[in-house]
């Protein structure tokens, strides 16, 4: 059986994981291509107007998936952890792609309610019907759960002192924007061509991510928790922030709002970049590079 | 100590003697006007939702008027908002404002009758259960009020607008269990129905303080009514109380009917919305009205879901995303379109003979 993965939202954190896990049970796994401007346009039209750019790419995704394969494989993220929710338009998109595919292509779609076992034994089971050989496969390619598709560019960060031997801004952004080169492409590199570290939430390890004290414990969203927690992390260690948020994201708009009032508090540089699918690359540049110039200048204001 | 809350259309009234009957001065603002939104634009994030703005906007006039306790109901965190009063907090600081504002968690609702309330007027359990239950009572009354009210604009418009200020000053007068009793019997008499039926009725859907407070919908159930359809509802501030207490049998009704569409909650009330689409289009109507802030992540997903529900029975839908620059010229327009859209229809159904 072919089965298609979308390369988009859960992808860049889990995607190493499902391909050797679909593999290993004994079917051909299909990606879909790298996000491209055709992808974004033809995905635009099938989803509701306001919704942010990630769900539009991964309509998208699902469109060119949808001729190419037998099965999609799309799981839904309902809840991790101590009941901590995705965003709502995350679990929605679900329901969406069904009405999309319109049962054309075959949707396997688990429910992960806290349990990441459960919902992958049971999408195995659709896969293949012998217990015993999924078992065995997430046995042999659970280990894959921790490596991350996005932050290709990991740098081992000391968490015991500030490590400030060049300049490092953190781009404090979701896992699949940032992972996506079409959406991030311009940022990271504006920021890497001038001499920039950068680093990113996918840094750091999961015990600073799933922190739960202080304001990031009234934060019931599961990776707009991870976003605060790495933005306090980075808070004080490196130079600036570049908080990417997708325009018409609800959940960043909020937790955007509380680092910002944080940052102005400890007056770090803090730029907050809305993106979406009329984003031009150019625009992205120069406001980055503007940004670049702001730091620059307070860089040689403290040295003097 | 002065306390406020945002407004919340007709149901204003019911929260305001629920309060009064715990012994606490209530400030109401002043009804929401466009320099209420223009407030709370001022001082709100670029991104966040529509409700967040006219609360916040509210919450600025009435501490003007001299309100020191801000009473701000809080959700389930999976929408935006369950967090609206972190954020206005920071906002009503920068704003320059002394106050104390108060998350009104729901989702507990003994928490509230036994914790929260009791701890902050200084009054015992007992009285605050019979506040709510006379609070369920009135905000029952309001709901009839409202059906009453989108039924007579729909058949006689300029004769209903004459009787809403006596019928609200009805509501607002009465205290206790017997009079708000009294009150169904005078308010069924001020709008005489007699059982006639408009000859067009849709369904209102859609994120809950946009179908209920008139100012955010810009009086949506006025514009039908004078242009002569019924407004159906089912979401009301009774509703969803019912809700809050796990009394409420509706929405298990709704989330079976939403189920084909949407089998996991996303959150906020998109499981309602479709739910109650379906409830309303097996009871007939002529076509569905959907409300919700610009950006609304559940009412998002709704849409979608709606789309296909009326797409599949065949019955008309219009979804409206509003904001502070959505116009009224504009609204109006649409509506316009949609009903004639509506009547031709009807007239079409009876030609053809079904």
């Amino acid at each position: 059986m072919r089965i298609g993965i979308p390369r988009a939202l859960l992808y860049y954190r889990y995607g190493r994981f499902w391909e050797r896990f679909l593999t290993e049970l004994g079917s051909e796994v299909v990606l879909s291509r790298k996000t491209d401007e055709e992808l974004v346009q033809n995905g635009l039209v099938c989803v509701p107007s306001e919704v942010c750019l990630p769900i539009k790419i991964v309509a998208g995704h699902l469109l060119q998936l949808m001729n190419e394969v037998d099965a999609i494989f799309f799981p839904r993220l309902n809840w991790l952890g101590d009941k901590l929710f995705a965003c709502p338009k995350m679990i929605g998109i679900v329901d969406i792609a069904r009405m999309l595919l319109n049962k054309n292509v075959r949707l396997i779609a688990p429910t992960i309610n806290g349990d990441l076992f459960r919902a992958h034994f049971a999408a195995g089971l659709q896969i293949n019907p012998n217990p015993v050989k999924v078992w065995a496969a997430w046995q042999k390619t659970k280990g894959e759960l921790s490596r991350k598709v996005a932050g290709d560019d990991v740098v081992s960060f000391d968490s015991s002192q500030p490590a400030i031997t060049y300049p490092t801004v953190a781009v404090i952004g979701h896992f699949y924007n940032i992972g996506d080169e079409f959406v991030s492409r311009a940022i990271i590199s504006t920021f890497k061509q001038n001499g920039y570290r950068i680093l990113t939430k996918e840094d750091l390890p999961d015990s600073v991510l799933a922190k739960a004290n202080g304001f990031s414990r009234n934060i019931r969203w599961v990776y707009q928790r991870e976003l605060f927690n790495s933005f306090e992390y980075f808070l004080g260690k490196v130079d600036g922030f570049c908080v990417v948020v997708s325009m018409g994201c609800g959940p960043d708009s909020l937790v955007a709002e509380f680092m910002r009032e944080r940052a102005q508090k400890q007056g770090v540089p803090f730029l907050l970049l809305v993106i979406d699918e009329h984003t031009g690359e150019a625009g992205l540049v120069t406001r980055v590079e503007a940004f670049i110039e702001l730091l620059r200048r307070r860089q040689k204001r403290l040295q003097s | 100590m002065r306390v406020t809350f945002p407004y919340f259309g007709y149901d204003t009234l019911a929260l305001k003697g629920f309060l009064e009957d715990l012994g606490a001065e209530v400030v109401l603002p002043p009804p929401t006007s466009r320099r209420t939104v223009e407030l709370g634009v001022k001082f709100s994030p670029e991104l966040i939702c529509m409700p967040f703005k006219i609360t916040l906007g509210n919450f600025i006039e009435a501490t003007e008027l001299g309100a020191d306790t801000l009473l701000m109901a809080a959700g389930a965190r999976k929408c935006r908002f369950g967090y609206y009063h972190y954020l206005q907090e920071i906002a009503l600081k920068v704003a320059g404002r002394k106050f104390n504002l108060v998350p009104v968690t729901q989702y507990s609702a003994t928490d509230f009758i036994f914790r929260l309330m009791p701890s902050l007027f200084n009054v015992s359990p007992i009285r605050v259960s019979r506040a709510v239950y006379l609070l369920l009572a009135k905000s029952a009354l309001t709901r009839d009020f409202r059906r009453m009210l989108n039924r007579k604009r729909a058949l006689d418009f300029t004769a209903t607008e004459q009787l809403v200020k006596p019928a609200l000053r009805v509501i607002a007068e009465t205290r206790t269990l017997s009079e708000i009793k009294r009150a169904h019997q005078t308010l069924k008499a001020m709008f005489n129905l007699n059982g006639d039926k408009p000859q067009l009725r849709v369904g209102l859907v859609g994120e809950i303080f946009f179908t209920i407070d008139q100012f955010a919908n810009q009086e949506i159930e006025k514009k039908l009514g004078q242009l002569g359809v019924e407004v159906i509802f089912e979401r009301c501030l009774y509703n969803h109380l019912r809700h809050l207490l796990r009394i409420d049998f509706g929405y298990l009704r709704s989330r079976r009917l939403a189920r084909p569409y949407l089998q996991e909650c996303p959150g906020g009330e998109a499981i309602r919305t479709v739910g109650e689409a379906a409830k309303f289009i097996r009871r007939g109507v002529d076509g569905i009205v959907h409300v919700f802030p610009f950006t609304c992540m559940p009412e998002n997903i709704a849409f979608e879901a709606l789309q296909r529900l009326c797409e599949l029975n065949r019955v008309p839908l219009l979804s409206l995303s509003f904001d502070e620059h959505t116009a009224p010229t504009g609204l109006v327009t649409r509506l316009e379109a949609f009903v004639e859209l509506l009547r031709r229809r009807q007239c079409g159904r009876r030609i053809s003979g079904n």
